[in-house]
């Protein structure tokens, strides 16, 4: 008994101290925020608040999403504090993360919405008077300040116009696709449609969905192959599936006669890996078109609301960068923050 | 013996201990948030689908029991009564079908378990994948959205709180007498001590396991209903990894794993812990992946000391 009494202690002595430096630690590395950032005006000195709440950054793209919002917050660091959760991807979560930061009545409110669950929580900020950022994923309502985003229609017009000119308008191009009901795969399809329609010469094989993953591209590419149809251009809806796409294309060619027809082109969308740049360098794949992140222009214009100037426009559209072997060097010095 | 009965008094009380120690931690880390209306406000919404859900899980735990299929019940009904709102069957209507299938699974997973002598660990986890399996057939793989606000009236302000935090506070104390004050709550208590022993008392216990689980199952519905109203749409992946939510306030509030010992208002001071905790995190921007790992931490320790002196 006087055993187990002192283990008991022990662990009740474990619990608090646990607690108290779980918290303690995360207080010191979150430049102070709990003693000087009372509201959303700066008083006597106090800095504002600017929060972001992110639907998660597992992925990727995601990835170079934070850590670009993350560099961009840095060069503020004099105009407010900036804080930041991840919801992991789940809304109900975000819900949360959301309610929670409005106690601390931040200045501005940066979301990138898990999904349209989130509506009413962002509605309700809003409606409590905080400038609400919208990043990426729209929302249905209009209540928020402004939408920073890519244009996947434009992407997919791009995508098209470099495969029509390549192709000197004629040859046969698989389309290896995105998630089926999601926008950003409709939109990334539809432009790229809209230029062949322009070119009828070319004939455009409809792959299926492999889900935006590397090893589901491979895999239908590894079967196509086996049909024996020619093919003189790739088109995938995102740069990993080109990645998969190529993999098996290289593993096939290595027992095809020597000699015979000319690779491919491979097309990919994104450009937010190293790995993706590399190989373009390396002639593996031919293209690739940037799908920009809206955290550092967010991060921008809450500096400017905080300012005082309201963004004149609702909607940003970010541009493009179309990444070719010519072009890729300068792109991985304009951006560093690519993940690896 | 004196130290004996001081462990067995922590034992009982050891979530409000947690609570009390964490409360003090927010005094010192974040007094100028963390102690305001607006995050009681806060606490209270987001604390009415973790704490229905382990009030339920407590009537499961107490008779030795667990039940992982919680978390994909949640995801399930939360498609159901959003794709029968949509389809304008009447809020009433998909109210009661909701809380229809809740008490349905729950009894028909308890059966399952009384009737194949399996471990409720393993019946519920095959509940798990086969009802997150059946959600994702029933929508066809997409979200459920264009209910609008039809189930807001449950997030609705009354008497100074929002509906779902009513529902929960009268949940706990109605779950609280069944199991004080009724001969089942005493079986419940009963099976769980002791399962020989209520097998030779010629205790029905199938009914009571049956009628355990399907208490949980009612709460998992009213849950759902909360979170759908929060929600506003169905989405057949909602409510992953809640069933460790709930167990968790359920084991931190001072129910023992082993079944047969602890009380509804315990998991109500545990849910509240997490809640705190979550929110705590929150405030002070701890990253959502290191909470996790307090968060595991804490329940280890947690299951530790209630197991202290009734190993042997």
């Amino acid at each position: 008994m006087t055993k187990q009494f002192r283990i008991g202690s022990f662990a009740l002595g474990l619990v608090a101290a646990i607690v108290v430096a779980g918290c303690s630690n995360s207080g010191g590395t979150d430049t102070g925020t709990s003693g000087d950032a009372k509201g959303g005006e700066a008083k006597g000195g106090k800095k504002p608040l600017v929060v972001f709440s992110q639907a998660n950054s597992q992925d990727p793209w995601r990835k170079v999403f934070d850590a670009d919002t993350q560099a961009a917050a840095d060069t503020h660091k004099a105009d407010f504090e900036f804080e930041k959760q991840d919801a992991g991807g789940d809304p109900a979560k975000q819900n949360n993360i959301v309610d929670t930061f409005m106690v601390k009545k931040p200045a501005v409110l940066l979301i990138s919405p898990t999904e349209d669950s989130v509506q009413s929580t962002v509605d309700k900020a809003f409606d409590a008077g905080v400038p609400v950022i919208i990043l990426d994923r729209n929302l249905k309502s209009d209540k928020f300040t402004v939408y920073i985003g890519g244009d996947n229609v434009e992407i997919g017009r791009q995508a098209g116009e470099f495969v029509a000119d390549k192709l000197k308008g004629k040859g046969v191009v698989l389309m290896i696709q995105g998630i089926a009901q999601i926008g950003p795969t409709r939109d990334r399809r539809g432009g790229f449609m809209e230029i062949m329609k322009k070119n009828p010469g070319i004939k455009v094989i409809e792959g299926d969905d492999c889900g935006y993953q590397r090893q589901k591209g491979r895999a239908y590419m590894e079967t196509f192959l086996q049909k024996g149809e020619h093919i003189d251009c790739v088109y995938a809806h995102n740069d990993e599936m080109a990645i998969g796409a190529r993999l098996a294309y290289d593993s096939w060619a290595k027992t095809k006669p020597a000699g015979s027809a000319k690779d491919p082109l491979f097309v990919g969308i994104d450009a937010c890996q190293t790995e993706v740049i590399d190989m373009i360098k390396a002639g593996k794949l031919d293209a690739t078109f940037k799908y920009p992140t809206p955290g550092a222009k967010g991060v921008e214009i809450a500096a400017e609301i905080l300012k005082g100037n309201k963004p004149k426009d609702k909607k940003i559209i970010l541009p493009t960068v179309k990444v070719t072997k010519d072009t890729a060097d300068q792109y991985l010095k304009d951006n560093p923050n690519l993940a690896k | 013996m004196r130290r004996a009965n001081w462990l067995a008094t922590f034992q009982r009380y050891q979530g409000l201990v947690g609570l009390f120690v964490l409360l003090c931690v927010a005094m010192g880390l974040d007094r100028e948030h963390f102690f305001t209306a607006a995050n009681f406000a806060n606490v209270l919404n987001q604390l009415a689908v973790p704490g229905i859900l382990a009030v339920g899980m407590t009537f499961v735990i107490l008779t030795g029991g667990i039940d992982l299929s919680v978390g994909s019940l949640l995801g399930l009904l939360n498609c159901i009564v959003a794709t029968w709102i949509v389809n304008d069957r009447g809020i009433a209507a998909s109210i009661a079908f909701t809380l229809f299938i809740g008490v349905s699974v729950g009894a028909l997973v308890g059966y399952i378990i009384s009737a194949t002598r399996l471990q409720p660990f393993v019946v519920s986890l095959a509940a798990m994948v086969s009802l997150r399996g059946v959600a994702y057939v029933y929508t066809n793989n997409g979200t459920v959205s264009g209910m609008g606000s039809k189930l807001e009236f449950l997030l609705d302000m009354h008497f100074g709180l929002p509906l779902s935090a009513w529902i929960m506070l009268v949940l706990t104390a109605i779950a609280a007498i069944i199991l004080t004050s009724t001969v089942f709550g005493r079986w419940v208590y009963a099976l769980g001590g002791n399962e020989e022993a209520s097998r030779y008392a010629g205790l029905p216990l199938t009914k009571i396991r049956i009628g355990a689980y399907a208490a949980n199952g009612l709460c998992v519905a009213l849950a759902a209903l909360i979170f759908t109203a929060r929600n506003t749409n169905g989405d057949p992946s909602s409510g992953t990894g809640y069933e460790l939510d709930a167990i968790s306030a359920v084991v931190v509030g001072g129910t023992s794993l082993i079944g047969g010992f602890g009380s509804v208002l315990g998991t109500f001071v545990g849910a509240l812990f997490i809640v705190c905790l979550n929110v705590l995190l929150i405030l002070k921007g701890v990253n959502t992946y290191v909470g996790m790992g307090w968060k595991g931490i804490i329940i280890l320790l947690a299951v530790y000391l209630q197991n202290l002196g009734r190993r042997s």
